[in-house]
Parts: structure tokens; C-alpha cells; sequence
């Protein structure tokens, strides 16, 4: 090791100190060690009862599946994030990767006997290759063209699913292969959560590296990438093969749990593919913490809404009846309200109560950007390029 | 009279003379753009000498860009050649012809409007390894920031492009095509609505860099400001090769007047 790199290492040290970290990332630290804690605390007496209270579940067994569950889905978004949010080539079928990395696992472990441990590899790769398969033709195809090819592709797999179901169980999905921890609360916890910190820290660290500076700038302008020697093709590429392989880890793992298995509507819904695209957008697009907040959050919405017993008046249904018609009026009235991303927003208001200002914070926070001096956020950024291609297309003039 | 018979030698000279890979820095053969049934060049050769600062000048609609597009990628040519420090790279993509140290400006600005103008410099610096722990750290910044200062922007360094006055978004052109670290320079039309006095800074900015070693070529439609900055001019019109020569040699070529209707050369 060169004193140079001995330096930077002890640099990078120095922004991992909690202490010194400013107040979003503290927040950070104590949620995520609140979720670590979390198995231990509801066996204390009276912290229990409370945290038992908060869990989204009646029980604190059921409560811990399903945050497990958020886990997955947090992980879910987080990989659409890494390649729509920061490109801004927007996926509209990204339950293909989570389906393709799911079944192979499935079926490898079920048909071939291979351990679970091992058939979850073969699950990324696949899904890799499906990432390699989307975003090669991303290169030539743009905008809302990609997004068409995104929103069939998984259409195709799912007819597929159904015409062959003596191989892939058509729409029911295949039973429940092996767990990889068995059906333990605790462990089963503990993977998900382990899995969605080690796809954060990736994800994260990649985002706020260059990569994610040339990624945003490729989502702003793709000349300006060129112009700056950069080769958008091999990052566009890139970013679907990393978005690919993560989601498809996320899938794999997912149908080797208690809490998932490999059935269409788990993995490749419609419903899956856009509630994935809210989460993200909810969260902050571009910004994988976003993505990673915005995925618990529109998991667990639904299984707060289950527990709740009141009844409508007038109409006579339960809360827990229009669960999901509760939480598509509330996702929608938040994308109205916060339109750049609850993070984004929360940031900007963290900021003006503790009257410092962003630019002295030094690193750049969301791979090249950070919320203030964005004078565009990504949501706009994306509406301006689609606009532009449906400009083209109309036969709108380049120069 | 004599002052142009000489530039049309000169003229001449070039478009008889084949142009062989050595002949400059920069060395175009034959290069034709058809787009559909339309020629936008036609049959053009030129050569650009190292550490000089070449004009090259046109009318409107002449061609300029067109041949500045299919030299540094963005369109491959329709016929022709290209070669560039003496290896051929016709049709090679932009990112690539920025790699081997050929870098440009956009006429129309394009710059990332969604970042500082410090990070749009440090954009042009990065390097396109796909995992890299550069830029965690920000250490890119301090060479950026000289970049930066070079160009005039020291204290604008956080501000996003749509703060820049027009002058500032010339000069962030200039900052994120430095940041490459480019041998050879297409500066496109770089005075345009630019005042006197500003001018004269960007001018000065030019010559210092051809003082260092690089080469420029700055395409303009007009002379304005021009004849003082440059060594040598290259006039096109309707896509091919008008007149070649000394700026005074060009200013008194009646071909390049005719074309320019006389009203162009202030």
C-alpha cells in the first residue's frame, strides 16, 4: 500500500465515524440499527409491548415476516432505482429480473437438487443475462420505446409461464422450494435484512462514486456524456446489467424464504412492476436511499391498513377491505406533494431548521448532486427527455 | 492583384493536392455528408498543423458543423477519410475521438444543467472505469476548480449553468472541453454574442493555449474578432473548399466576398 492509498483508506474511514456524519445520515445509522435491534427488542418486557405495537402486524412473529417482506421489496426498487432513476431510461416490467432470478433458483433447487445457496447464483446470472438482453437494445431504442419493450417483455415471460405450466405452474407459480435458513422469525429476519444492507452498501457506494455522476449525466444529456470521453453506451449497459443481477438476487433469494415464492404475482405483476416504480419515485428517484425508504414504505402501507378495524360509515366496508385502494389514494397524493421524493423534501427541510447549508457538507450527495443545487429534480429531468422524444417522433426538429 | 493570385493558389494547391495521413495534427480527405439527396460536404480536404490556430470560416448553412460533426464521430462521413495524429479514425464515436485528445465545444451549449458548474468540469475528468472508488472522496475537485479558474468561472464554481451569463456558459464549454486535457481544440463559434471586452479575454484564453501546446480550430461564420487570433483560414462554402490561406490573404479574396454578398468581412 502506497501512502496515498493509506491516506484515502483512513479518509474513507473518517466519513464511516457516525459522530461525524451529518443529521440525514445519522438518521440513517439509527434506523438501520433500530431494524437490527428490532428481533431483541420485542423480547424485552415493556420496550416490547411497544415495538410490538408499531410492528405491521397483529403479532411479533407475523410482524418480523413481514418486514422481512418489505425487505425484498425495498431491495426490489432499489435495483429499478440504479438503472431508471439514475439513467432515466424508465423500466416499466422490472419484475422480469426479480422473476428470472426467482424461478431459476427455483427450479434449479427443485428440478436439479442443487442447494439453495448455489442455485441463488445461478439466479443472478440468469438475470444478468436479462439485463445484458434490455439493455442492449436500450442502446438503439430510447425513451418511451425502451419503456414498451420493458412493459412487454414481461408479458411475453408470463405467456410463456402459462402455455408451458406443466414446467413453469402458469399463473399459480411453482410451490415453495427450499428455504435457505428454514422457516425461523428470527433468521429468516435476519437474511432479508443482511441481504438489503449488502445491496444498499453497494448500490450506495457505486451511486456516489463517479458512476453515479456519469449515470445522472447520462439521464440529463448523453452529448454532454460523449463530449466528456465517456462511453454512454458501456454504462447504459452497465447499469441494466447491475439493475439485472440485484433484482434477480433480490428474487431468489425472496422464493427461498417463508415469506415468498415464485409465483407471478410475487415477482412479475403489474401491479409488482409499478408499485416498484412508486416506491422508488415516492422515496426520491436517483438516490437509492430513496428507493430503499420508499420500498418499506409502500410494502408495509397495506399491512397497516390490514389492521385497521374501522368501518366506513356510509358505505359499510372496512378499512382493511379498501387497503389497497387506501394506499393508491395516498401514494398519489404524496407523488403530488413531494414530486422530487419524500427524501429529497425531508433533506431540504432538515436543512433549513438546522440553517446549514448543503454545499459545506463537502462530498456530493446523491451521486453528483445534491438537492439543493438541483434546479431540476430527476422526475422532471425524465419528463423533459420522454417530451423531447415524442417531439422527434411528431416530427419535431433536432437542431 | 497579386495579393489574390496567391490565395487562389493557395486555394488551388490544397483541393489538387491529395492530403496523406502526416500532412497535420488533423488530416481530412475527400469527405462527403449526404443527408438524403442533399450534399452539406462535398469533396472537402483539409489539413490542420499542429500548434496552430486555424479559422475555419463559412457562411451560414456552409457546412461547418456538418464537417466538425462527422470529424469528431457524431456522423459518420458519407465518403472520405479522416486521420488524426496520424492514424485513421473516420467514423470513430465521439468518446472515443475525446479519448485520444479531441475535444470540442457546443455552438448551442450543452451543459448539465442538473449539477454546479465545479462538477460539470469534473465530469469531463473522470476516467469510464465502471467500479471505482473515485469520486467518494471528491478529490477530483481540486483539478476541476483550476480548471475552472483558468477559464474565468473561479467564482462561479458553484453555481448551475442557468446562473451563467451568456459569456460564463461560453467559458464552461471551454472549462469541460479542457477538462478532457485535448491536444487539438474545435472551438465552435465562440464569439458569438460575446462583447468587445470579452472578446478579447477568450481570445487571450486561446492564444495561451496554443502557448502550452495545443491546437485550435475555431469555426465561426463570421471574421469578427477573429483575424487578430488566428494564423491561417479556411473558408467553405455550400460544402466545399472556397479559399485557404492568411487572414489577409482570405479578406481580400473576391470568391470569399462574393459569397459573403461583401456585407460578412466587417
Amino acid at each position: 500500500m502506497t501512502d496515498n492509498s493509506k491516506s484515502r483508506l483512513r479518509l474513507l474511514l473518517g466519513q464511516l465515524n457516525p459522530l461525524g456524519l451529518p443529521l440525514r445520515q445519522k438518521i440513517g445509522v439509527f434506523g438501520l440499527a433500530f431494524l437490527i435491534a428490532l428481533p431483541l427488542l420485542v423480547s424485552l418486557p415493556v420496550v416490547g409491548q411497544f415495538v410490538v405495537m408499531i410492528l405491521p402486524a397483529s403479532s411479533w412473529e407475523l410482524g418480523l415476516y413481514n418486514v422481512a417482506a418489505a425487505l425484498f421489496f425495498a431491495m426490489f426498487a432499489m435495483s429499478w432505482d440504479a438503472v431508471s432513476g439514475y439513467t432515466g431510461e424508465i423500466s416499466f416490467g422490472h419484475g422480469l429480473f426479480f422473476a428470472v432470478g426467482g424461478y431459476t433458483s427455483a427450479m434449479l433447487n427443485m428440478g436439479h437438487g442443487l442447494s439453495p445457496w448455489v442455485s441463488v447464483l445461478g439466479g443472478v446470472l440468469l438475470a444478468a443475462v436479462a439485463g445484458v438482453m434490455i439493455g442492449v437494445p436500450a442502446l438503439r431504442v430510447e425513451g418511451p420505446y425502451l419503456s414498451l419493450v420493458t412493459l412487454v417483455a414481461p408479458l411475453i415471460l408470463l405467456q410463456l409461464f402459462i402455455f408451458m405450466s406443466d414446467i413453469f405452474g402458469g399463473e399459480q407459480g411453482l410451490s415453495n422450494p427450499e428455504n435457505l435458513v428454514g422457516l425461523g422469525f428470527v433468521s429468516n429476519y435476519f437474511l432479508a435484512l443482511g441481504l438489503f444492507v449488502a445491496v444498499f452498501a453497494l448500490l450506495w457506494a457505486l451511486t456516489r462514486s463517479n458512476t453515479g455522476s456519469i449515470l445522472t449525466a447520462i439521464r440529463e444529456d448523453e452529448d454532454a456524456v460523449s463530449a466528456a470521453g465517456l462511453s454512454k453506451a458501456k454504462f447504459k449497459i452497465f447499469a441494466f446489467v447491475l439493475s439485472g443481477a440485484i433484482g434477480g438476487l433480490a428474487g431468489a433469494v425472496y422464493v427461498h424464504t417463508p415469506v415468498g415464492s415464485p409465483t407471478p404475482s410475487e415477482l412479475m405483476s403489474v401491479i409488482v412492476n409499478v408499485e416498484v416504480i412508486i416506491a422508488a419515485v415516492l422515496g426520491g428517484m436517483g438516490t437509492i436511499v430513496g428507493a430503499a425508504v420508499g420500498g418499506l414504505f409502500v410494502a408495509m402501507l397495506p399491512d397497516y391498513l390490514n389492521l385497521v378495524e374501522f368501518t366506513v360509515p356510509v358505505i359499510g366496508k372496512s378499512i382493511s377491505e379498501m387497503s389497497f385502494f387506501l394506499f393508491a389514494i395516498v401514494t398519489l397524493f404524496l407523488l403530488n406533494i413531494f414530486p422530487g421524493g419524500v427524501l429529497r423534501w425531508g433533506i431540504a427541510l432538515g436543512r433549513r431548521a438546522t440553517g446549514r447549508d448543503g454545499g459545506k457538507e463537502g462530498m456530493a450527495a446523491d451521486g453528483g448532486q445534491s438537492p439543493e443545487d438541483t434546479g431540476t429534480n430527476p422526475v422532471a429531468q425524465t419528463m423533459e427527455r420522454y417530451q423531447e422524444y415524442y417531439d422527434n417522433m411528431f416530427g419535431g426538429d433536432d437542431e | 492583384m497579386s495579393a489574390d493570385t496567391t490565395a487562389e493558389e493557395a486555394a488551388t494547391a490544397t483541393v489538387d493536392d491529395e492530403i496523406s495521413p502526416d500532412d497535420g495534427i488533423l488530416a481530412v480527405d475527400g469527405l462527403r455528408k449526404e443527408f438524403g439527396g442533399l450534399v452539406a460536404v462535398d469533396d472537402l480536404s483539409f489539413a490542420v498543423q499542429e500548434q496552430e490556430i486555424l479559422g475555419f470560416i463559412g457562411p451560414n448553412g456552409a457546412g461547418k458543423s456538418t464537417t466538425f460533426n462527422c470529424v469528431t464521430g457524431t456522423y459518420p462521413p458519407t465518403a472520405g477519410t479522416v486521420w488524426y495524429k496520424g492514424e485513421e479514425v473516420t467514423g470513430t464515436p465521439p468518446h472515443e475521438m475525446v479519448k485520444r485528445g479531441m475535444a470540442r465545444t457546443f455552438q448551442s451549449f450543452a451543459p448539465l444543467e442538473d449539477r454546479s458548474v465545479l462538477k460539470n468540469v469534473a465530469l469531463s475528468m473522470m476516467n469510464d472505469n465502471l467500479v471505482t472508488m473515485d469520486g467518494l472522496l471528491g478529490e477530483f475537485h481540486e483539478e476541476a476548480r483550476a480548471i475552472c479558474e483558468r477559464v474565468g468561472l473561479g467564482d462561479r464554481l458553484h453555481q448551475t449553468p442557468a446562473e451563467l451569463p451568456h459569456a460564463g456558459m461560453l467559458r464552461l464549454e471551454l472549462g469541460r472541453a479542457l477538462g478532457t486535457d485535448p491536444d487539438l481544440l474545435l472551438v465552435d463559434e465562440p464569439f458569438a454574442g460575446l462583447s468587445g471586452p470579452e472578446v478579447e479575454s477568450v481570445s487571450d484564453l486561446l492564444l495561451e493555449l496554443r502557448d502550452e501546446g495545443m491546437t485550435l480550430v475555431v469555426v465561426d461564420h463570421n471574421m469578427r474578432g477573429l483575424l487578430q487570433l488566428i494564423d491561417r483560414a479556411i473558408v467553405i462554402n455550400f460544402g466545399s473548399l472556397l479559399a485557404e490561406g492568411s487572414p489577409d490573404e482570405i479578406t481580400n479574396n473576391p470568391e470569399v466576398q462574393e459569397a459573403y454578398l461583401g456585407g460578412g468581412l466587417e
